[in-house]
């Protein structure tokens, strides 16, 4: 294999058979993360709505105590699909994990790209996924904690308070629809969000990129469902797609008429077009023409 | 000073000219050319439908433009002026030539100005002239994209000059701009009463053609709940903070030491 | 006439962190070099004294004028600064030609002097590349460039050296050597000793803040009475040297080895001891191969500045 390939390997010692060369990659992107003061604050306001739902979880098994309160809005506390899907696909919980992608997100490459980081990266028995899979993970960690984390949550607690596991027996596939869903909504944001770090030496240029792209995709929606009244053109919006796989991911009602198979598939290309981009754009050496 | 200034904004312009993002930036401005090809191929695809061209330019083109990409790309180039420097940890080469400090400030904003204005005009324009193309003759149309091109023109200049200063005193610019563009800026223009005109939004809104008839117009849809101003009190305003918003950020750009960071 | 520096009780803190302390000094004609570890407060002087930061206490001026916030002063200053940033989307010559238009030079001026300044620093050949596919000793040299390129009187550069390899180095040092002509001032940074040396012997020592020493090198050491100056010799009678000149008050100690024919003499009287030796060695008709002064460099000067 030529050495092009092979990356830098120390050949004369031991490496071990289970490497995870991407862990202090993922410890540090959550440290640095942790240091702004200014993403503590967007974490903590991206858990609100887990707990208000949790709230929710709550007082759905003290309807009768709650009856002056919440007159009217006790339908929107039974603790089901439906339940989860408000959650998941709120505008407000969505907006949010799109913050924290740009706080904690639209530098991961670029700074590294500023910096020329990558070819000390690189010069490290590292391999290109490796890198590629430190700098998702970090991301997925953040988003898992808003997705994976609250869903079991509400599915713990609803059986804490509830005294039974009736949840569970109506709706079996529950945590693996919520585990489904946080894996999807984690995998996506995180391609997403590198792919577009990728694209510059400026973090600032990415986070307005991260924004842009996000809010302009559902804006395009909006332009063209209000002059053709087409549902089909739910897949120009990001954002949309997102809300319609959740809903078919948890065994709810779709959020629009439009199969959900076909936002999924958008979905995919998306990905699979920021996997493209990242390979070209995460390499050893620059080329300068 | 004038000199300065000048000087400034010749060199800026050459930057900003040969950067690679002023060409995605370009590519963002094109999408109102982009939207009004579209709708035109498909109203001439269904000729029964008839298409209002003056319409679907008010309630789509200037809302997209007023709304989302006069912002963007005010956040974007306004945070540039100082933030851009201090990152690339290219600001000493402005600050030790013998240019006063604000005319940097005053320099580059007025660059950043002149390539968003032509960017945004240029593809209003045309997107207006590929809906209308069936009514070119009917003056009131005229008047209508005068009005607009004239709210999206302070647009770019008074939010431009509002993140100039903020990109002079925050580190986390675009962040916070962010939050003032989606956030503020979308919410409280549609307060009741007088609390909108806390927004800059409010009075580029007022200037928009149409404002304060009674007969149902083509900007409904902007025109939701906007209590206006008068034309000229709106202009009058949104002169008076770009003013405000550029000596400030000139005054605290020459105060201000920054520190780049060594990591 | 050049522009005199005068720091006065000039000082610096970045919130708690103390950069320069109780720092007076006046830079006039000639190459004045800054030498000092990382951190010592090197760059944060060079960036005071281009009024890059505001000072805390005390007063930096130039012919009397206060430099922060007087950016008519860079009609006659030239800064060369440490970090490598440039604006990479442009060719070497964009970006001398346009930072010379910002001196409001006519544009044949500007060609001109941008011509002129492109050779100087040998980047001609390179001159319509981007700056992006430059090596690091061509960006560098670009930053000399632009220090340069409106001829100023005085030339400041913070760490011209950094990050060049040998050839690249012996090149910038001929730059700086070259560009100090009659009346000019350069005001030249480095945490490399020898770089110092090489350039200058004028020198100010700064260390935590503070200014150690400042003067030439010679002088410098002079001023350190607490420790003789070391000078080894090395012949084959080593002993017999020794034993000859032990008894003179001028030395202090005398020691043999590690190597082979090598004695080290000890001093506080340095003039004195250099008359007494060759005289000795002729008068005992010793073969002498070799006598150096180990400790009559910078290094050894800072080390006894610094405590070590």
């Amino acid at each position: 294999m030529p050495i092009a390939e092979q990356g830098y390997v120390h050949w004369e010692g031991r490496l071990d058979v289970r490497r995870r060369p991407w862990r202090p990659i993922v410890r540090l992107g959550i440290r640095l993360a942790f240091r702004r003061k200014a993403f503590k604050f967007v974490l903590g306001m991206a858990f609100l709505p887990t707990l208000v739902f949790a709230a929710g979880v709550y007082i759905s098994e003290r309807l009768d105590d709650f009856k002056e309160m919440i007159r009217g809005a006790d339908r929107f506390l039974k603790v089901d699909p439906e339940f989860f899907k408000a959650f998941y696909a709120s505008d407000y919980l969505l907006f949010w994990m799109l913050i924290i992608m740009v706080l904690a997100g639209a530098g991961l490459i670029a700074d590294d790209l500023r910096h020329k980081a990558l070819q000390l990266y690189f010069a490290r028995p590292l391999r290109r996924r490796d890198y590629l899979q430190g700098k998702a993970l970090t991301l997925c960690f953040f988003l898992l904690l808003l997705t994976l984390l609250p869903g079991f949550l509400f599915i713990v607690l609803k059986v804490i308070f509830s005294g039974s596991f009736k949840i569970l027996a109506e709706y079996p596939w529950l945590p693996l629809s919520v585990a489904a869903w946080s894996l999807v909504a984690a995998g996506f944001f995180s391609f997403y969000t590198l792919a577009l770090s990728s694209l510059s030496r400026n973090r600032r240029y990415a986070s307005i990129l991260l924004i842009a792209v996000y809010f302009l995709s559902d804006i395009f929606f909006g332009i063209f469902y209000g002059i053709f009244r087409d549902p089909a053109f739910t897949l120009l919006s990001v954002k949309s797609n997102l809300q319609q796989v959740a809903a078919a991911l948890l065994g709810a009602k779709p959020f629009f008429e439009v199969p959900w198979e076909y936002s999924a598939a958008v979905l995919a290309v998306l990905a699979v077009l920021a996997g493209v981009v990242l390979s070209r754009k995460v390499r050893g050496s620059e080329v300068i023409k | 000073m004038a000199g300065g200034v000048f000087r400034v904004l010749s060199f800026t312009g050459r930057l900003v000219r040969r950067a690679r993002r002023t060409k995605v930036f370009a590519f963002l401005c094109l999408l109102p050319v982009i939207l009004a090809l579209i709708v035109r191929a498909k109203a001439l695809a269904s000729p029964g439908r008839g298409l209002d061209g003056l319409a679907i330019f008010g309630n789509i083109i200037v809302a997209f433009g007023l709304q989302f990409l006069i912002l963007i790309l005010a956040l974007f180039f306004g945070t540039s002026v100082v933030s851009e420097e201090v990152e690339g940890k290219t600001l000493t080469y402005w600050t030790t030539r013998p240019v006063p400090k604000p005319a940097v400030v005053l320099g580059k904003y007025a660059a950043f100005v002149a390539v968003l204005l032509v960017l945004v005009l240029a593809s209003t324009a045309v997107a207006f002239l590929i809906l209308n193309l069936d009514r070119l003759d009917y003056g009131p149309a005229w008047s209508f994209l005068g009005k607009s091109l004239a709210a999206l023109s302070l647009g770019v200049v008074c939010y431009t000059a509002f993140f100039t200063l903020v990109g002079t005193v925050l580190k986390k610019s675009v962040l916070f701009g962010f939050f003032f563009s989606f956030g503020w800026e979308n919410i409280v223009q549609y307060f009741p009463g007088s609390t909108q005109k806390f927004t800059v939004m409010h009075y580029l809104k007022s200037l928009l053609p149409g404002v304060g008839e009674t007969s149902p117009n083509v900007l409904q849809f902007l025109m939701f709940r906007l209590d206006p101003s008068p034309a000229w009190a709106a202009v009058l305003t949104l002169l008076v903070l770009t003013a405000v918003f550029l000596a400030l950020a000139c005054w605290l750009f020459g105060r201000k030491e920054y520190l780049f960071d060594e990591g | 006439m050049s522009l005199v520096f005068k720091a006065e009780k000039l000082g610096k803190w970045y919130g708690n962190v103390l950069g320069l302390s109780d720092v007076t000094i006046e830079i006039g004609p000639g190459i004045t070099g800054l030498l000092g570890p990382n951190g010592a407060g090197k760059s944060t002087f060079m960036k005071l004294l281009t009024g890059q930061l505001r000072p805390s206490i005390g007063s930096i001026t130039a012919d009397g004028q206060p430099v922060w916030n007087n950016t008519s002063l860079f009609r006659r200053v030239g800064f060369c600064p440490e970090q490598d940033a440039f604006f990479e989307d442009t060719t070497g010559r964009e970006f001398l030609a346009g930072l010379l238009a910002l001196s409001g030079m006519g544009e044949k001026e500007v060609e001109e002097r941008a011509g002129r300044a492109l050779a100087f620093v040998e980047l001609l050949d390179a001159q319509d590349r981007l700056i992006r596919g430059y090596s690091r000793g061509m960006r560098q040299r670009l930053k000399i460039a632009q220090a340069i390129a409106h001829e100023p009187e005085v030339l400041i550069l913070d760490e011209p050296l950094n990050g060049l390899d040998p050839l690249s180095k012996r090149k910038v040092i001929r730059l700086i050597k070259d560009y100090r002509t009659e009346g000019r001032t350069v005001v030249v940074s480095s945490h490399v000793l020898p770089e110092i040396e090489a350039l200058t012997r004028t020198i100010v020592l700064i260390h935590q803040g503070k200014i150690l020493a400042q003067g030439d090198i010679p002088y410098i050491r002079d001023l350190i009475d607490a420790h003789p100056h070391v000078v080894a010799v090395r012949l084959d009678e080593p002993r017999r040297l020794g034993a000859l000149l032990v008894r003179d008050p001028s030395v202090q100690s005398v020691a043999y080895g590690p190597e082979e024919g090598l004695v080290t003499f000890e001093t506080r009287q340095r003039d004195r001891f250099f008359g007494l030796l060759p005289k000795a060695v002729a008068e005992s008709g010793l073969d002498l191969r070799e006598i150096t002064s180990p400790d009559d460099n910078l290094q050894a000067v800072f080390d006894y500045l610094v405590g070590k």
